[in-house]
């Protein structure tokens, strides 16, 4: 198992690496000269002569991308150009939000898929299962943004029962609460239709295992076979299925926050990107992926301690 | 024995007939009802200039004018208008082909680059590990992400969508042909290929191609509704389509304003994504279990 995660973390240094590239050929793919866009359309000439010698501009390719790597080690990803903060203290003060928003929509989205998707396993042929079946077929098939739009303009708008701009607060606050119920529930929806999917598909394999018939034949009632002996074993490919899907989750995050105007790091790209705030643009579009491939790689190692028969090997 | 009997001894030693797969297909009712929907969808985007009731881009007075079936519709506007009185209906059409566009152009190309390293991988073993953390790194980022940092560096507009969505179906699609492809490379003709000598161009193009690509186009078309999605997201996020070109994604970001007043600017477009989407994807899950029984529930 030890040999599993190391391996696991020694893939992700290309992938860091790749990080890194990104940022850099963000740099220097803009067209036009990368000094004058980071000094920003205001910027005296001595403004831009200064970023250009700072950042070795007239400098081989190679050369710049070491000055590159050497201000991405002291964390300096330079100055926004609209609100001319750092960088980075935009981001710390964005990812807060942003990791709260992605745990409040796994909070409710998980445990309902994957009950969901056991319901449909045990009652399997159905109506209740076909029904949940279609939903999850439906849910997948969803633009993010329309379920977004419905949500403020029914539960928001018409009924007045939560609001939906902004965040109230801290997680733990009641108005950061009912802020974030909305953007939540919108956001979990996605992942509910591949997960309960998912979960059905896996219980059905498993509980066509053997362990499972000993179950019934020492005369377990239906329902412990099902929670100790079904779902614990039919929860593994599940977890690697949310894993797969925190790409979805974070993209969702980007629409969902720009469109309930949440102040999580996905706005902040859209607004950065959209004001032409290169800076900016470039640090969110980092954090972003940086955060991909954490989820990836998490979830690659609780896989590897989930699963016991990882353990033997 | 007659020959009329031989052919008879045969007959009966030949396996029941398969039926083609399309014709399985079509005997489901929901595919077949999806086939059909996809279909009309397709030829309206089409003829989208032709069947237009009006200029989709021509602005007028009558704003927010509601759909036929709310109080207040005409049958002028059967869709309604949107919040600077063009057409709801022209503009749906119209929308609907270039959000089409985008889709089967992005994963297209996508899809083809894709296919052609992964066949590549299976073909050289040499290659594969290169080709596979190549896929994997690729895969590290989200096309929403891939999107975003385009649509940075070149402005927003359909051609950065494009690439963006493009190269977000590449490692996918890598993926499933080399292990396509990995499995034709076992079967004996390969090897009777090479052993007439056969040039690798030959082999690869004649050979391998020829009987990957009808799975390796399957797979691509279950990939067009995600596709489609993330594309609409991106251009209700103002990075795609510029106005006053109409895409659906865009057209329900522009609704968005008008929510309160005139709900149907921005669900109508909306619904017509998820209807896409929903067809595609109900018709890529029936061609899966069609194709790939062991699948089936």
């Amino acid at each position: 198992m030890m040999a599993q995660i190391t391996r696991r973390l020694l893939i992700s240094i290309p992938v860091l690496l790749g990080v890194l590239l990104l940022g850099f050929g963000l740099l220097i793919l803009v067209p036009g000269d990368p000094a004058t866009v980071l000094a920003g359309p205001m910027a005296t000439p001595e403004v831009i002569a200064k970023i250009r010698t700072d950042m070795g501009l007239d400098e081989p390719l190679a050369v710049q991308f070491g000055h590159y790597l050497l201000r991405m080690a002291h964390g300096d990803l330079g100055r926004s150009l609209i609100s001319n903060k750092t960088v980075v203290s935009e981001l710390l003060a964005a990812i807060g939000p942003t990791a709260e928003l992605m745990f409040a929509s796994l909070i409710w989205s998980v445990p309902v898929a994957i009950g969901l998707g056991t319901l449909a396993a045990v009652l399997r042929g159905s109506l209740l299962d076909r029904a949940i079946m279609a939903i999850s077929v439906a849910g997948v098939s969803l633009p993010i943004f329309f379920i977004g739009l419905m949500m403020i303009h029914f539960v928001g708008v018409k009924w007045q029962l939560l609001p939906f701009l902004g965040r109230g607060g801290p997680l733990w606050t009641v108005e950061g609460l009912r802020h974030i119920i909305l953007p939540a529930v919108s956001l979990g929806m996605i992942l509910v239709g591949p997960v309960a999917r998912m979960t059905r598909t896996s219980v059905l394999e498993v509980l066509k295992l053997d362990h499972v018939r000993t179950a019934r034949a020492k005369g377990l009632s239906e329902t412990s076979i099902i929670l100790r002996h079904g779902l614990r074993n039919a929860l593994i490919p599940v977890v690697t299925l949310i894993g797969l899907q925190a790409g979805y989750l974070l993209g969702g995050a980007v629409v969902t926050e720009s469109i309930f105007s949440y102040p999580g790091i996905g706005r902040l790209a859209v607004g950065a990107i959209l004001s032409s705030d290169f800076p900016l643009a470039q640090g969110t579009i980092m954090i972003l992926a940086l955060a991909f491939i954490l989820i990836n790689m998490t979830v690659d190692i609780l896989y590897a301690l989930l699963d016991p028969r990882m353990q033997t090997q | 024995m007659t020959s009329i009997d031989a052919a008879a001894a045969v007959d009966e030693q030949a396996p029941p007939a398969i039926q083609p797969w399309w014709s399985r297909l079509m005997r489901d009712p929901i595919a077949l009802f999806a086939t059909a929907v996809l279909l009309a969808i397709i030829i309206c985007a089409i003829a989208a200039p032709l069947i237009s009731p009006h200029d989709p881009f021509a602005t007028s007075r009558a704003v927010m004018k509601p759909p036929i079936w709310n109080a207040g519709g005409s049958w002028d506007h059967i869709l309604g208008t949107d919040g600077q009185g063009r057409d709801m209906l022209s503009r749906l059409f119209y929308g609907t082909r270039l959000t089409l566009i985008i889709g089967v152009v992005s994963v297209g190309l996508g899809g083809t680059f894709g296919s052609f390293i992964g066949l590549l991988a299976a073909f050289y073993p040499k290659l594969e590990p290169w080709v596979m953390r190549l896929v994997d790194v690729m895969l590290s980022f989200p096309a929403i992400l891939l999107g975003l940092a385009l649509v940075a560096v070149l402005g927003s507009g359909v051609t950065p969508v494009v690439i963006a969505l493009a190269i977000a179906s590449i490692p996918d699609t890598a993926r499933i042909a080399r292990s396509i492809a990995v499995s034709v490379m076992k079967q004996e003709f390969i090897e009777a290929g090479r052993a007439v000598g056969l040039s690798d161009i030959a082999l690869f193009t004649r050979y391998l191609l020829r009987n990957c690509i009808s799975s390796i186009m399957i797979f691509m078309s279950l990939r067009f509704g995600q596709i489609i999605l993330i594309g609409a997201a991106l251009s209700f996020l103002g990075l795609g389509a510029r106005p006053p070109t109409a895409e659906l994604g865009m057209m329900a970001s522009q609704g968005r304003d008008f929510l309160l007043f005139a709900p149907h600017i921005a669900v109508i477009p909306s619904v017509m994504i998820f209807i896409i989407v929903l067809a595609t994807n109900v018709l890529g899950d029936a061609l899966r279990d069609v194709l790939d029984p062991r699948l089936r529930s």
